[in-house]
């Protein structure tokens, strides 16, 4: 089975536009979260986010470009671009219908679903807005991706919450070692908008923190609930024949790649979490590493107590024997939880494999922490990094564990 | 684990509830009477909307064998889709007890997943009434439905949720044909549900692609589509397994493709290069050549531009069609354009085209369009030979799929 390699690496987020400015936020454990201040937040239980406040287009396409895109679309494009410069693919020189691009979006464009639905109930069926009807739909930044780089080749899109952009990076797996493809664009992006901030508001979900500081950073009480975000991240991905035929630089490779699940109730995980350790113990197996070989994981506690209790549960009886020395990367406690940060965090590990520098990370037992203290973070160290565990979980009873391994 | 593996992959169950039907007999008998469930919605106001009609599925007690909790967190396409998945297990009588649940996947597509149940709770906050309860929230997801299945059945495979408006559920086919085919998972649910909404209504009736009566694909006489709801469920499984344990097999998936137009967001290619190339492209992973196809189940949408579109791609690709000589009908004719679900239910027409050896037709055709020069089958089935069939569905977006199907034993 030929390696997948990872190639390019485009990222636009609360913790930096563009991959350098991201990465020097990882090296640093920088955190973005803030107050929102892009939509009215009185009256709701929190008043913090992941969000992207330095974000401008233009760095990356014309205004007539981007003009009709909604704010997802005007993300993911944006990292694609970057992520495809960043490879060194030449577009002019392959068939662009052997490129694929799968992108993985919780909801879409619901700031557009919201307005559209908005125009329809003010002003009836004559009012409804036309032109924004087309990008309610989770398929249009995977669909303005492909328009803009003329990228013809497989493109879909998948929603499965938390874990979206993981199920993407895994079907792009499957494309790539059946040969349907020679390039995946591997995308995951979300928009944060005041109807998805409202609606998790609604169920209670969202970190009870509120902050008065604009600009400064937010502290979100750990286990007190989710803190949401937003951005996009965009993974050229190839198999390891093509990139060495263009002789690509290589960040790292998708070793194994595994999704399952377990029954949950609507709207929470599975508490019980045996599925998320098999899960991950099947993708070690699949990548032919053992427990010993791990030295790095990046988990997908989000400071909601059901979610990181689960993790902690997990690690600590895959990791027994070295529990009280383990460290993990919460990434999403410094960028926020939406459905394409598996990409973001993807793009993170591989930066560090690439550099050869550790994630920043947290004492494990951080996550489940007695008082719930704010946690402390480690930041970036040199070393030898190999072999780097990503396991997720969603609520709705999905899981995924993907291996990265240094080139 | 993907390997090297290249399964034949079966379709042994199928579940089914549309307007014309809500069990798999009862569309069967539909589609092949050319029965049209396209009527008046009942279930949101149509006051000020270019048309007033769907196929919206009819019954108007969905919640037999749900609890009264369960029936509080369900959405429509929730309730929609177990129902399908229901019986699609019932069908396939598949021993699941003697089965790893980890070898068991559920892909599924879907496009507006718990809509019309989000559509409650904002359309209450906006009017200031009461009735915004969080519990209307928790379907909003795509891949609710999915997890549903998934966990009702304690199946621990492979999950995901693919959405690509109209071609969701037919991409979804295709990647549970990828899973088996490589040997990733033994059994695959695959489909999809969608339920109608208000925000899907009034869209198409923005963008003036509703039919004011009830749509005419290929039709000379056509003005655009009608809406539709309906779910779909296909047991797909190892051809082999299906085999040794006896199994019912109502045809083989043989390959499918998928592509983007990267044209518009929604008007599709004006030569129509990107679909005629997904037919093409599965075909040639299907291993199958265009004069082996005897049927297409077109996307047929009855727009204008797309049915004149999708007839051209289907005349360069199909020398028979050219000649007049290839069966090509539209399911939309009869259930509406039910988006997410589209391609899963037609999946189940074209299997059923291949196990019956019969076509079905395409329903309220008075007038052939020169510009869509097909054999539209019109308005009555029809016996003939069908060894293999496609399947299109072109989504917004440019998202074009195309699911090739062949007869057991072919």
């Amino acid at each position: 089975m030929p390696d997948i390699v990872i190639t390019g690496i485009g990222v636009i987020s609360a913790m930096g536009t563009g991959r350098d400015a991201f990465w020097q936020s990882c090296r640093t454990a920088s955190s973005g979260l803030k107050r929102v201040t892009a939509f009215n937040t009185d009256g709701l239980a929190s008043n913090i986010a992941g969000w992207v406040d330095e974000f401008d287009p233009r760095a990356f396409m014309s205004p007539r470009t981007y003009r009709r895109m909604g704010r997802i679309s005007r993300l993911a494009v944006s990292a694609s671009l970057e992520a495809l410069k960043d490879s060194g693919l030449d577009l002019r020189q392959v068939k662009k219908e052997r490129i694929a691009i799968i992108l993985g979006t919780a909801y879409g464009s619901s700031s557009t679903v919201e307005d559209f639905f908005v125009s329809f109930l003010k002003d009836g069926p004559r009012g409804a807005q036309p032109l924004l009807f087309p990008e309610t739909v989770p398929n249009a930044a995977a669909s303005h991706i492909a328009m803009v780089s003329g990228i013809t080749g497989p493109n879909t899109t998948f929603c499965q919450n938390e874990i979206s952009a993981e199920t993407a990076l895994v079907y792009a797996r499957q494309l790539l070692l059946q040969n349907t493809a020679d390039v995946v664009l591997a995308c995951g992006a979300d928009e944060l908008s005041a109807m998805q901030y409202a609606c998790y508001d609604a169920l209670g979900a969202l970190n009870k923190t509120r902050t008065v500081d604009d600009g400064a950073t937010a502290e979100p009480m750990p286990g007190g609930g989710l803190v949401l975000g937003e951005g996009a991240g965009c993974l050229v991905v190839e198999r390891s024949d093509v990139a060495i035929r263009r002789s690509a630089r290589v960040y790292g490779k998708l070793a194994s790649a595994l999704i399952s699940g377990a029954p949950a109730p609507m709207g929470h995980y599975n508490t019980a979490g045996r599925q998320l350790g098999l899960t991950m113990r099947g993708a070690m197996q699949q990548a032919g590493v053992s427990c010993d070989d791990i030295d790095q994981i990046d988990v997908s506690a989000n400071f909601s107590a059901e979610l990181d209790r689960i993790e902690y549960g997990q690690l600590k009886t895959i990791f027994a024997h070295r529990i009280d020395h383990l460290w993990v990367t919460p990434l999403k406690y410094l960028m926020g939880d939406f459905g394409g940060a598996g990409i973001i965090r993807a793009a993170a590990i591989l930066l560090s494999l690439y550099h050869q520098l550790s994630l920043p990370a947290l004492d494990a037992k951080a996550l489940i922490a007695e008082g719930r203290q704010v946690p402390e973070w480690r930041a970036a160290r040199t070393g030898s990094y190999q072999t780097t565990l990503m396991t997720s979980s969603t609520f709705g009873g999905g899981c995924c564990g993907l291996i990265f391994t240094a080139s | 684990m993907i390997s090297h593996a290249h399964n034949r992959v079966a379709v042994t169950g199928l579940g089914i509830i549309t307007a014309i039907g809500e069990s798999l007999s009862e569309f069967e008998e539909g589609i092949f009477k050319g029965q049209c469930g396209i009527a008046p919605i009942s279930l949101f106001d149509t006051d000020g909307f270019i048309c007033q009609s769907a196929g919206q599925v009819k019954t108007s007690d969905l919640g037999q064998g749900f609890t009264a909790r369960e029936l509080k967190r369900l959405s429509r396409c929730d309730i929609l889709g177990l129902i399908a998945a229901r019986q699609a297990l019932s069908d396939a009588n598949i021993p699941l007890e003697m089965l790893d649940k980890s070898r068991i996947g559920v892909v599924l597509g879907g496009a507006t997943g718990g809509m019309l149940a989000w559509e409650k709770y904002r359309q209450a906050l906006w009017r200031g009434q009461s009735g915004c309860y969080p519990s209307l929230l928790l379907p909003f997801s795509n891949c609710t439905l999915t997890d549903l299945i998934a966990g009702t059945y304690h199946f621990a495979g492979l999950r995901s949720t693919i959405s690509t408006a109209c071609s969701s559920s037919a991409t979804s086919i295709g990647y549970g044909y990828d899973l088996i085919r490589s040997g990733t998972q033994d059994v695959v649910l695959t489909g999809g549900s969608e339920a109608l909404s208000q925000l899907t209504f009034a869209g198409f009736n923005s963008i003036r692609a509703l039919d004011p009566k009830t749509c005419r694909p290929f039709d000379k006489n056509r003005q655009g589509m009608s809406l539709g709801e309906g779910a779909a469920i296909l047991v797909l499984e190892n051809f082999d397994q299906a085999v040794s344990r006896g199994a019912h097999i109502y045809a083989q998936v043989q390959g499918y493709a998928i592509n983007a137009d990267a044209y518009h967001m929604t008007s599709p290619d004006p030569q129509g290069m990107g679909m005629s190339k997904v037919m093409a492209g599965a075909l040639q992973k299907a291993a199958v050549s265009a004069d082996q196809i005897d049927y297409i189940n077109a996307h047929g949408t009855a727009t204008v531009i797309n049915d004149q579109l999708e007839a051209m791609a289907i005349r360069r690709v199909f020398e028979k069609a050219r000649v007049g000589d290839l069966a090509v009908s539209s399911t939309k004719s009869m259930v509406g354009h039910c988006l997410g679900a589209a391609g899963g239910i037609e999946a189940v027409a074209t299997i059923l085209a291949l196990y019956r050896q019969q076509v079905p037709p395409t329903a309220n055709f008075t007038d052939l369009d020169p510009a869509c020069d097909l054999d539209c089958v019109p308005n009555t089935a029809r016996h003939q030979p069908v060894r293999f069939a496609v399947s299109n569905s072109f989504a917004f977006g440019g998202n074009n799929t195309s699911l090739v199907f062949g007869r057991v034993g072919e």
